[in-house]
């Protein structure tokens, strides 16, 4: 019970949850030029929350707490700087700041979003807005994640503060003639952050799932919301709960990769594939929807008992709708294995030729290790391992190479 | 058993820097702890305490802002524990998470009346 609650029971993640919503009020309040100012005061309320709520029980509405702390301390800083124009009233005393219901929290998320990925800004500085402002990271935290070092981080978050402020003079939600190119450029922020933590990649664990569950957490706010919730948003929901829902089974223990094909099935989580399928069933027709493609294409994969088992054709015929959308050589050649598995991989060889001198492929293992796989299904064990070494080769980091060469070493006469 | 006072200093400076994951990990610490070394199921009575203050002498004929401290010099907040003897008193006091980010804990035993 709320009255009751002590400081070991307070829902997991809250201050990081808090804080984006702290500052996204704020700054609606007092304007986008006050950020750090916002960021400050909120942090100084969480610290302040650290130190008293454990000596009695924590506040019925934490979040009011929270906002009224920070609210007061934002005030006392401006007052301080007199950064306070003759049209602002600051109160007197401290105050109580009225109801807050979750309508305006939404509101003031979503429009927070939008500034934050905001396209008039660069990728780098959108993904590291996202995670320190919405996301509630620290500096040191967003370097771990992306695995780059504190010093870098924090140099460019400084950048991306400036910009933000001069490319967002105030906070809204984009007009309905701009909204939808807006909602694109968020949808990719967030898919971005999802596949950081997605990576198969060195580093903490922990954390990469929890950028996951922060990308689906934000994703939530734009389905909360009718203007933001349409095909698009739902679409990418289910493609992070069929991505999620593998997160389990993709490592083994020593933490390498497992292939789609070796993954032991009944460790894919049931419920977010349902979830996946759910949001994927509201969209009746969507193949000029590229995340639409995408997560059907997920869909079949999660939803089918086997590798063996899997619609392939399906597959196929999905992965040509995409092409059609984005002609782009890596797309012709995730579509590759398809077709090995409904026309036979001698088809497959065939149309991987007509790749091989993409430029955009050169220096991609993946061009070489589909090559492989063929040769594997063709039982030409010389031709798949002069693939393979090809793949080593050009892998980009140490996992994936050991990933190809654990295939290396499963190949008959080695 | 016997009344002990613990009063808390320093560690300010490192909670800033903290990030609020990390605040609020470190803030169930101190639930956990409060909780550990009651004598009943709510955690110890005690209060943290605000850094503004003022310092009053001979009745109000000197009254400084204060006291101005170095911040690990600084009571920043205070609890009352029950325990059997000053030794057992600073046994509990060990877990205390207040050392986490390099703060200190002065154990005082209350006078018995």
């Amino acid at each position: 019970m709320a009255g009751n609650q002590q400081a070991t029971q307070v829902i997991d993640h809250l201050f990081r949850n808090e804080f984006g919503k702290a500052v996204a009020y704020l700054i609606g309040k007092f304007g986008p030029s006050h950020l750090s100012a916002a960021e400050d005061a909120v942090q100084d309320a969480l610290m302040k929350a650290m130190q008293s709520w454990p000596f009695g029980t924590i506040p019925d509405n934490p979040t009011a707490w929270i906002i009224r702390v920070a609210n007061n301390k934002l005030i006392d800083q401006l007052r301080r700087q007199q950064k306070v124009y003759y049209a602002t009233q600051l109160p007197e005393t401290p105050e109580a700041p009225p109801i807050i219901s979750d309508d305006l929290f939404k509101d003031e998320m979503v429009k927070m979003m939008f500034a934050c990925c905001n396209p008039a800004m660069s990728t780098e500085h959108q993904l590291i807005l996202t995670l320190k402002i919405l996301g509630g990271l620290s500096i040191r935290e967003i370097a771990s994640s992306l695995l780059k070092k504190e010093e870098t981080i924090a140099k460019a978050y400084t950048r991306a503060k400036k910009k933000f402020k001069e490319e967002n003079p105030t906070l809204e939600i984009p007009t309905s003639g701009e909204i939808q190119n807006r909602l694109v450029v968020v949808l990719k922020v967030l898919y971005l952050l999802f596949n950081e933590g997605y990576k198969c990649t060195e580093g903490d664990q922990l954390i990469r799932k929890e950028l996951c569950e922060e990308a689906m957490r934000l994703n939530h706010i734009l389905l909360d919301k009718p203007e933001t919730n349409n095909e698009w948003t739902r679409a990418h929901m289910a493609l992070m709960h069929y991505h999620v829902a593998r997160f389990a089974a993709r490592t083994d223990e020593s933490g390498e990769a497992i292939s789609l094909e070796l993954q032991d099935r009944s460790k894919w989580d049931a419920q977010h594939i349902e979830l996946g399928n759910r949001y994927l069933n509201t969209i009746p027709e969507g193949y000029h929807n590229e995340y639409f493609i995408q997560a059907a294409i997920s869909g079949i994969h999660v939803n089918a008992r086997s590798y063996e088992q899997t619609n392939w054709a399906g597959i196929l015929t999905l992965y040509n709708h995409l092409y059609s959308l984005k002609p782009n050589p890596l797309i012709a050649l995730y579509r590759i294995i398809p077709v090995a598995m409904t026309h036979g991989p001698e088809v497959a060889l065939s149309e991987l030729s007509k790749l091989e001198n993409e430029p955009l492929l050169k220096h991609n293992h993946l061009l070489s290790a589909t090559r492989a796989e063929l040769y594997c299904q063709l039982a030409d064990w010389p031709k798949a391992k002069t693939a393979l070494h090809e793949a080593i080769q050009k892998a980009e980091n140490d996992k994936e190479k050991a990933f190809l060469n654990r295939k290396l070493v499963s190949i008959p006469g080695n | 058993m016997k009344q002990f006072l613990y009063l808390f200093r320093g560690g300010d400076e490192e909670y800033a820097r903290q990030s609020p994951e990390q605040m609020q990990a470190h803030m169930a610490k101190w639930g956990e702890w409060m909780l550990k070394i009651s004598q009943n199921d709510q955690p110890v009575p005690g209060l943290p305490l605000q850094a503004e203050g003022k310092v009053v002498y001979n009745g109000g004929e000197t009254i400084t802002d204060g006291p101005f401290m170095e911040g690990k010099e600084l009571v920043g907040g205070y609890v009352l524990v029950e325990a059997n003897d000053l030794d057992h008193a600073v046994e509990l006091s060990k877990d205390c998470p207040i050392f986490e980010f390099g703060g200190s804990l002065e154990v005082r035993e209350a006078v018995e009346m």
